[in-house]
């Protein structure tokens, strides 16, 4: 029943051979054990599971792996550098922009795609931008910040 | 890259999170995360009846289903455990076990549980289990589920309501007859919950040839649950092992040792570990509600606005709650007073069972309905003798110099100023110029509202208050443990019996055993979590009531100290002079005065573990320490029945401004202000998310959460979609100050916080909106406040 | 919750998606997913065999139509249709409309066809198509057939869509000059209590669509015919008269019929202050054109 395919991931060429029924979330998570993404929900509400497929932001629980043949993928593993921090991780860390780490990943993935094409958002157009990732802990307040301050740093040079 | 406080000192410092380099990078190791071999998936079939009595279940199918290792049903489970203890025993035990047995009693229970190859052959599996139910009727209201003739949970008892009691404190009748008023009200809260992002799940592993079982899990409350399934399983403690790993939030709904017991069993049977993970669906609808109900109440007043007493009927709707009933009451009792001095006060409590989600702890648990009653029986008593709602409050209050202050049932308030924390928040808020803004929006058409709710939040439960309505003691007090030791190579490594789930635990403690041991928190190391097998631990450990400013500190000072003595007692061995001669500060024991004479920690610690026959007479060898605090607040119920439930108080004060679209009745919320003072803040921005993150749950829990149930105790709202969290474009930014009144009473001075917001939350938007609808003679009576109520109460 | 067992097969062309629903009458075509998953997650949805058109270029593409409108095929992503300059140009009531569905991660999978065949009555583009008159194309083993997008959303999730064709797109007309969009939520991004969207042209012409009013997306001709002779807010209450929502967990059916008379009043205000700077700004370009 399952035949293989193959994606880029983070800038590695993968191959498995889920089963179709395996979501994206599932496949990431399990068979190449990033487990990075996180699920909060399975029904493409709560954003825990938020990656870029082919730059874009996507829900990886309304994704199945084998859906994605010829795909790059890129999750938040692939957004952390080899040593420390990138600057949206390290802002997050130095705004206090995250409590328990859960709906974190999924957040930074989408800040990544916002700040990709908008360097310098106003806190209305990053509510914007974050409205479909559910976060129980911070009140997105320091989220909002810690964006701002990522836009300003990476304006600034940050690399 | 952090600096001390202005003191030199960490605690209250704004110290990074040491948690954060690793979850910011997707690094965290939630429950999710782990892998173990062979590692079997279980997935459960949950009632589809809210009542029935089960007739048969056949499961022969499931489990000749290829991929499937093991099934269990209810009849295996009684005969091969014995029934879940509840943490507040009913007054006639109710036999529960992990799966049901005899009858189904709320939808969504779980029936029969499945271990397969993976989660999705254990659900194909499912499809195959036949049970055949035999429908009874529901009762879904709480009301109607105290009348006499409704439908009952447990004919054995006669009865839904599983606590009903009266209790009078100070001269009720007597205040009553003496008020020149009584404002008198009915008060409605729905059902809602705290929704962690990540869901509860367990893996169990059973050993067979110790007869041991090792549980991961983020249960928030280790040393109950270990409890329990010792007992459960008949098995000794001292063969189950329990770990918990990053923990994505938990607010009290983290906890159900029956789905644990049901991975130990399966685990069992197959021979393998087996995880278990509830999706979202099944941790809307069966894993724990907070309370909803109905609060009939009755506010004595004198004509100057001076409040003389409060006598509250307090309904609350427990779903199938067998582990903690009557809790939600018991918390409303503790904060009943909020921050006013009432001479008398009545509760009247029902705790009733129906057939819907079991209840238990969540965000404020009970208190944010008994805020909510109470600072909307504030604001309408100032309209009604047409007061500004500020100054009410302000005659009102307790006074700083009353200072521990002790309420009629026996809360003490501990330290706090009111007044000025009110103040503040008006200040703040502008609340002058907010007022002209509104008076100019009215003229234009506009519907603005401006909303107060202050309130007193408390921290840290003593189970002893679980006596008013057991009648005896079973657990008492307010505890917890945690270890320090100081490692041979120097750095030193923590852990305590208190999981962490977001606040930060990692980084505090750090921060207190850094002041303890004169080192920075980068060089002490904090275990990750809870395991049983290494981290000292009790039967109350766990992570409830904010009990961790409070009481966990008290043991994590107690170890750190332990350790601290130790280290001197060494250095003045070796140096020869008088421990109070030595300090530790930067990494060593160094003489008062007297530079360059020290010892580096790393170098005491050869001697304590390595070149031991340098220790100091009669010194044990090591640099390890042990300390279990009882919080000294905790008592037992007096002869009046008056009791500590809680035991330090933070206080706050939230103004909120609110604008409601005319025509559609949409609400939206364009500032809010909280003052808090939560005591010495170990670490500011930690303080301060909390608070943010508590308030926007309360504006949830105003606006939008909800569980509907339909007549038939079907739930109505059972997925994120129907069921809404607020996003970050249904709230907006909290602007937080804060005072610091430490608490005399904690070793630190530090109050808790992480309720918060939670609690005054919704009564703030409440009484906005009643507010912005003062032209058309609005009471808001309930929540959450939708459009369309709105709409219907403009008609 | 996982999904019950299904094959997947990636079509390559159209011909393919074709035969493949012909020979399963259980398939079901995946577009964008964000309405199907979710579904087949809580097995609600347990189609035999999942059809994948994302592989299909040119069912993606934007095209301007030589009338001065534009052709959009199914696969053309809600993104897209909130970003694309000739979108926004030809048919800016779509680009706003399109604004409003979900999240971004939501817009970046979820399709135009996907929207059209799905038919939930609380969506927002089918009623957009209404209102702009639009076309629906669709192919099947015997060939393609339009539909009037009027003609083609027949009841509570269901189309004129046979079982072994799919939804290839769109072709909208010249949109007039004045148009407006308004909807309620309870929060962004969620399914819309009620909806309005409306078109306005200077020759007298009105087209007004509700979504969330019915079963269907509805065009509110009451409202329209009153616009003739009475104001925003005579149409605003006939609109009331001719819808005819459900009651369900979010709203009560009298509350939606009220929306529906704000919501039309609205959008009637936004179309004609559209239609009247269009106007002075078409004068304004001749004027200064015959100086």
């Amino acid at each position: 029943m399952s035949e293989t395919v193959r994606l880029t991931v983070n800038g590695l060429a993968v191959e498995g051979s889920p089963a179709p029924r395996r979501s994206l979330a599932d496949f990431l998570r399990e068979d190449l054990r990033l487990t990075g993404t996180h699920v909060g929900c399975e029904h493409g509400v709560c954003g825990a599971c938020t990656v870029l497929v082919d730059g874009r932001t996507a829900r990886s629980c309304l994704l199945f792996a084998v859906q994605l043949a010829g795909a790059h993928v890129t999750t938040i593993e692939g957004l952390t550098p080899a040593e420390g921090l990138s600057p949206l991780q390290a802002a997050f860390r130095d705004c206090h922009g995250l409590q328990c780490g859960f709906c974190t990943p999924g957040m930074i993935v989408t800040a990544h795609e916002l700040l990709a094409e908008n360097p310098a958002p106003t806190s209305e157009v990053i509510r914007d931008a974050i409205s479909g990732n559910l976060c129980m802990c911070t009140g997105y307040v320091n989220i909002v910040r810690a964006i701002d301050e990522a836009a300003r740093r990476l304006r600034d040079g940050a690399r | 890259m952090t600096a001390r406080a202005d003191d030199g000192r960490w605690v209250g410092a704004s110290v990074l999170r040491k948690e954060d380099a690793r979850l910011t990078a997707g690094r965290g190791v939630f429950i999710d995360d782990l892998a173990r071999p062979a590692l079997l998936h279980c997935a459960m079939l949950r009632s589809p009846h809210a009542h029935a009595r089960i007739v048969s279940v056949d499961v022969a199918a499931a489990a000749a289903l290829p991929g499937v290792h093991a099934v269990l049903a209810g009849a295996e489970v009684a005969a091969m455990t014995q029934p879940i203890r509840p943490l507040i025993p009913t007054p006639v035990p109710l036999r529960d076990w992990c799966l049901a047995v005899d009858a189904v009693r709320y939808a969504g229970e779980p029936v029969v549980a499945v271990a397969a190859v993976d989660r999705a052959t254990a659900e194909d599996a499912l499809e195959r289990v036949e049970v055949l139910y035999e429908p009874l009727e529901p009762v879904v209201d709480p009301e109607r589920a105290i009348e006499p003739g409704a439908p009952l949970l447990y004919p054995e008892i006669g009865t839904n309501v599983l606590w009903h009691d009266v209790l009078t404190y100070g001269d009720v009748d007597g205040a009553f007859a003496a008020a020149d008023g009584v404002l008198r009200e009915r008060f409605e809260m729905q059902r809602y919950t705290s929704t962690p992002l990540e869901t509860f799940g367990a893996i169990a592993e059973h050993d067979a040839g110790l007869d041991a079982y090792t549980f991961w899990t983020n249960d928030q409350r280790p040393g109950l649950t270990l409890s329990i399934l010792a007992e459960s399983l008949g098995v000794p403690q001292a063969r189950l092992r329990l770990v918990t790993p990053d923990i994505g939030g938990a607010f009290g709904n983290k906890r159900r040792p029956a789905y644990l017991l049901v991975c130990a069993l399966l685990a069992k049977k197959a021979r393998r570990p087996v995880k278990y993970l509830e999706d979202r669906l099944e941790n809307l609808t069966a894993l724990m509600h907070a309370c909803n109900g109905v609060i009939d109440l009755e506010l004595a007043y004198k004509n100057d606005g001076t409040v003389l007493a409060l006598a509250v009927r307090d309904i609350a709707d427990e779903g199938k709650n067998l582990v903690t009933p009557a809790q939600h009451n018991l918390i409303k009792l503790g904060n009943i007073a909020n921050g006013y001095r009432f001479g008398a006060i009545r509760y009247e409590p029902y705790s009733v069972l129906t057939n819907k989600c079991p209840t238990g702890a969540n965000r404020g648990i009970g208190k944010p309905f008994m805020c909510f009653v109470v600072e909307r029986a504030m604001a309408l008593l100032a309209r009604r003798l047409d007061m500004e709602p500020a100054e009410l409050r302000l005659r009102n209050y307790v006074p700083p110099e009353a200072m521990p202050y002790t309420t009629p049932t026996g809360s003490q308030y501990d330290s706090g100023d009111y007044p000025a924390t009110l103040r503040r928040a008006l200040e703040r808020f502008d609340y002058r110029r907010r007022r002209e803004e509104q008076a100019r929006g009215r003229r234009e058409g506009r519907l603005l509202g401006i909303g107060i709710a202050t309130s007193v939040e408390p921290a840290g439960t003593n189970l002893a208050s679980y006596e008013l309505i057991t009648g005896r003691r079973a657990a008492s007090g307010s505890a917890e443990a945690a270890m320090v030791r100081v490692e041979p190579d120097g750095q030193v490594r923590a852990s305590i019996g208190d999981p962490a789930s977001g606040q930060g635990y990692e980084t505090v403690i750090a921060q207190i055993v850094a002041d303890e041991l004169g080192v920075t928190p980068a060089e002490v190391h904090v275990a990750r979590g809870f395991d049983s097998a290494t981290t000292p631990w009790l039967y109350l450990s766990g992570n409830y009531s904010n009990k961790f400013s409070v009481t966990d500190v008290g043991a994590v000072v107690g170890a750190a100290r332990k350790v601290r003595d130790k280290l001197l007692r060494i250095a003045a061995h070796r140096l020869e002079v008088a421990v109070e001669d030595l300090q530790l500060a930067e990494g060593e024991a160094r003489v008062r005065g007297v530079p360059g004479r020290g010892l580096a920690l790393r170098e005491l610690a050869r001697t304590a573990y390595a070149d031991v026959l340098g220790l100091p007479a009669g010194e044990e060898p090591g640099l390890e320490a042990t300390h279990m605090h009882a919080n000294p607040l905790a008592q037992p119920v007096d002869a009046q029945r008056r009791v500590r439930s809680q035991l330090v108080f933070s206080n706050a004060a939230h103004l909120t401004l609110v604008d409601v679209d005319r025509r559609t009745g949409k609400v939206t919320i364009l500032d809010h202000v909280v003052v808090h003072d939560c005591g010495r803040e170990m670490n500011p921005p930690i303080v301060e998310g909390m608070v943010h993150g508590s308030t926007v749950h309360g504006m949830g829990a105003a606006l939008l959460e909800e569980f509907r149930y339909d007549e038939q105790g079907q739930l109505l709202t059972a997925t994120f979609m129907d069921y809404l969290k607020p996003t970050a474009l249904d709230v907006p930014d909290i602007r937080v100050d804060r005072l610091e009144t430490p608490s005399p009473f904690t070793p630190l001075g530090a109050k808790g916080v992480g309720e918060g917001g939670a609690i005054p939350g919704p009564a703030a938007v409440a009484n906005a909106v009643e507010d912005a609808l003062a032209p058309f003679a609005v009471v808001v009576r309930s929540l959450p406040i939708t459009p369309e109520r709105v709409w219907r109460w403009m008609r | 919750m996982k999904p019950a067992a299904f094959s997947y097969e990636r079509a390559r062309n159209v011909d393919e998606a074709i035969s493949a629903l012909a020979r399963d009458p259980d398939a079901k075509i995946l577009a964008g997913g964000q309405s199907l998953v979710p579904m087949m997650n809580m097995r609600l949805a347990r189609p035999s065999r999942l059809v994948d058109l994302n592989g299909i270029r040119e069912l993606a593409a934007i095209a301007a139509a030589a009338d001065g409108g534009l052709t959009l095929g199914a696969m053309v992503r809600h993104t897209e249709l909130t970003t694309s300059s000739l979108v926004r140009e030809r048919a800016p009531l779509i680009a706003a409309a399109a604004a409003h569905i979900g999240h971004r991660a939501i817009r970046n999978r979820g399709t135009l066809g996907g929207s059209i065949a799905h038919a939930d009555p609380a969506a927002e583009l089918p009623a957009v198509l209404l209102a702009l008159d639009a076309t629906i194309v669709v192919a099947g083993p015997a060939g393609r057939r339009r539909f009037a997008a009027g003609a083609f959303f027949v009841g509570l999730l269901t189309t004129e869509l046979a079982q072994d064709e799919i939804v290839v797109g769109v072709e909208i007309p010249p949109s007039p000059p004045g148009w407006g969009f308004a909807e309620l939520t309870r929060r962004a991004g969620d399914f819309a209590i009620a909806g309005v969207a409306g078109v306005l042209g200077h020759d007298g012409l009105a087209r007004l669509a509700g979504f969330g009013v019915d079963d269907r997306p509805i065009r509110l001709r009451g409202a329209e015919a009153a616009l003739a002779s009475g104001d925003a807010r005579a149409a605003g209450g006939a609109a009331a008269g001719e819808a005819h929502p459900a009651d369900d967990v979010h709203a009560s059916a009298e509350y939606r019929r009220h929306l529906v008379s704000v919501l039309t009043e609205a959008v009637v205000n936004d179309a004609r202050e559209r239609l009247a700077h269009a106007h002075g700004g078409a004068r304004a370009a001749s004027e200064a054109a015959a100086r």
